[in-house]
């Protein structure tokens, strides 16, 4: 498969009067391959709208290469701006202006047929409300709009940075189908979005961002494998006893609740069985534990260093020395695999 | 060319430029109604005691002129104590005169287009610089300020495309709109001048100044355009323009011009950017300046000096290019957040 979005050694820093300079993205990685649809997580100020937004040729990145669907952005955006489809952290309409009349603006300026406009309204699901002023849209209508504007292009990549922002469970499950619907149909979706949840059910991909760093990326599945602590759920009539016979085998017990005993670092089950049936233990649930994306990426974009200042200082020095958090190794897991690397 | 269509749509289709031109529309309304009614066709009567009147008045110019000669050549005495009489008796030669006093000086309630029609078409520059610095203002201010430059440098990333396509946009529609909006006026009034007043005398000196009046404000109307888009670009916001004109107004024009007429900086009217405006609308202004002339009074033409049209389009032009290259050059640059 091709990159469509190659992204290497981004670097950023805003530089204000008031607040002087904050390194906002350091040595940024990414890499989106054609036909995935792949999940962009990161906190808040973590990096990630500034990241979409020097890749769209919106914000001048310091350093570092951008490349979209092959072209050098910002130099070359030009010439495959009529393929890529994007919305940037909840946008804003003019507000006396109907819905319809902002697309079909949109699709004058970008020389796309007008015909498209009910088209993508009838995607979106804004039909019945197309003629209405947009400064009378909810947020989550504004950003159905906004979904609307970016498939105007029928777009070979889609670029949605917080699409579910204010839709309702109804609306979020509608815009889950329609980014499964354009993934069927071929288009690469890159989706950033705090609801990790919906990006582990949408997504087969996922990149990780945390204080402007990359900490995580890979197949959704590798990432969450890498982070698997094979622990184990264990139920047993004897517990003590139970515990006591693991331990000695070699096993840790993390946790113990009535009959239930958490059981850690075991990479197959059948260690487990056979440790206690051969005791005469008989074992009524053995159930692994699995990590969610919300774990993992808990896990990560907590230990993560952040990027360092102008001054050579990062911001949480002050923090680590009481904490020991941020001097902790920078956890990466390799791109293809998900494999824990050092970083 | 879709971008400008786009643009020429988006323009249009605000609110604040149709209620500027709805305003527009009213007062040309109202003062064409108060014209109408304030005037009528003069009767024969009238026109021949207008007549007789401006006839009395050139016979009343001539003999103080031939007045003046008489006593130059001492032929009679000066009869009343303080009477002018100057240097030059040619200054009251009515040949000399630009205009003599005509029947339709005399005339009222009756509307003469020759008469009214520089004050009309002042009128009518005034507001359209007005309208074109706010327009050129809210255009860009709305769009920086409500997202709608970055939806559009999805679509189109050439950020200097954009932003030139809007301005030439802006300059094109305040341009046919200042076009068209004159034509009518002026037609109109001329209109009425026809039917319901008298034209006045239309000769080709009329028409050249009235011409020359006319691109003066057409040429201020677009560098105001110019001027409001600029500084909203600049500051990001429709109300960065109207603060950085009230701001200048208030801090220099008012301020800086009392400080400098305290501590008596020389010809302090030539700093300030209203004089220049006013040099090119009216072709020349005149000013005085008393550092010119020796201490303790007296009649002193030293302080005279004059400010013509060709050094206040200069300043303009510069102030407006000025802000304007800035303007794209910030943009260019700008993270767009």
């Amino acid at each position: 498969m091709s990159a469509v979005i190659e992204i290497t050694g981004l670097r950023k820093t805003f530089r204000t009067l008031r607040r002087g300079s904050r390194v906002a993205v350091d040595g940024f990685d990414m890499v989106v391959e054609a036909g995935q649809v792949h999940g962009f997580l990161g906190p808040n100020g973590s990096g990630k709208t500034t990241t979409l937004r020097a890749l769209l040729g919106l914000v001048n990145a310091d350093a570092g290469e951008l490349r979209v669907l092959g072209a050098s952005a910002p130099e070359q955006l030009g010439r495959v701006a009529g393929r890529v489809g994007a919305i940037v952290e909840s946008p804003q309409f003019f507000g006396n202006f109907t819905g319809h009349r902002t697309l079909r603006l949109l699709a004058v300026a970008g020389g796309v047929p007008t015909s498209r406009v009910d088209e993508v309204l009838d995607q979106v699901g804004l039909r019945d409300r197309s003629e209405d002023r947009v400064k009378g849209y909810s947020l989550g209508m504004k950003q159905r709009l906004a979904v609307a504007s970016a498939l105007l292009k029928n777009p070979e990549l889609l670029i949605l940075d917080e699409p579910a922002n204010g839709l309702d469970p109804a609306g979020i499950r509608e815009m889950r189908d329609l980014m499964r619907t354009l993934a069927e149909s071929g288009v690469t979706v890159l989706v950033s979005s705090h609801l990790l949840a919906e990006i582990q059910l949408i997504c087969d991909h996922v990149t990780i961002i945390a204080r402007g760093r990359r900490v995580a990326a890979g197949r959704v599945d590798d990432v969450l494998a890498g982070h698997d602590p094979h622990e184990w759920r264990v139920r047993v009539a004897e517990p003590e006893r139970g515990a006591e016979l693991l331990r000695a085998a070699g096993l840790t017990v993390t946790g113990h609740l009535d009959d239930v005993l958490m059981v850690g670092g075991v990479p197959e089950s059948e260690l487990i069985s056979s440790t206690l049936g051969g005791q005469g233990l008989w074992v009524r649930e053995l159930t692994p534990i699995r990590p969610d994306l919300e774990s993992v990426f808990l896990e990560l974009t907590a230990g993560a260093a952040p990027p360092r200042q102008p001054d050579g200082t990062t911001p949480d020095d002050a923090i680590s020395d009481e904490t020991g958090s941020a001097a902790e190794p920078l956890i990466e897991l390799d791109r293809t695999d998900g494999r824990r690397v050092d970083a | 060319m879709n971008l400008v269509r786009a643009e020429l749509e988006r323009l249009t289709a605000r609110r604040f430029v149709q209620l500027m031109v709805l305003l527009l529309a009213v007062a040309f309304a109202v003062t064409t109604a108060t014209t109408l009614l304030g005037s009528h066709r003069p009767t024969t009567s009238e026109m021949s005691a207008a007549q007789t009147q401006a006839a009395r008045a050139v016979a009343a110019m001539e003999a103080e002129h031939t007045r003046c000669l008489q006593i130059k050549a001492g032929e009679i005495p000066i009869i009343k104590d303080g009477e002018y009489v100057p240097a030059d008796c040619a200054e009251l030669d009515p040949a000399r005169m630009a205009q003599l006093p005509l029947a339709t000086d005399y005339l009222s309630s009756v509307f003469v287009f020759s008469h009214e029609a520089r004050g009309l078409l002042y009128f009518l520059i005034a507001f359209l610089v007005l309208f074109a610095f706010l327009v050129g203002a809210s255009y860009i201010g709305a769009d920086l300020n409500s997202g709608g430059v970055v939806n559009l440098l999805l679509w189109r990333p050439g950020r200097l495309t954009v932003l030139g396509t809007k301005l030439g946009t802006l300059v094109g529609v305040v341009a046919a709109l200042s076009v068209l909006s004159s034509a009518l006026y002026l037609g109109t009034f001329w209109t009425i001048g026809q039917t319901a007043g008298l034209p006045g005398p239309l000769d080709g000196e009329f028409w050249g100044q009235l011409g020359a009046i006319y691109g003066r404000g057409l040429v201020l109307v677009l560098l105001a355009a110019v001027l409001g888009f600029g500084i909203a670009t600049l500051g990001r916001h429709t109300s960065a323009a109207l603060g950085a004109v009230a701001a200048y107004a208030v801090v220099w024009e008012v301020g800086c011009r009392l400080v400098l007429q305290i501590i008596d900086v020389a010809r302090p009217d030539q700093l300030m950017l209203s004089t220049y405006l006013g040099a090119w609308l009216s072709g020349k202004v005149e000013l005085w300046d008393g550092n010119g002339c020796p201490p303790g009074g007296g009649v002193c033409d030293g302080g005279l000096y004059t400010i013509t049209w060709a050094p206040a389009l200069l300043v303009l032009l510069a102030l407006t290019g000025a802000v304007a290259g800035a303007a794209f050059a910030a943009f260019r640059r700008r993270d767009l957040l």
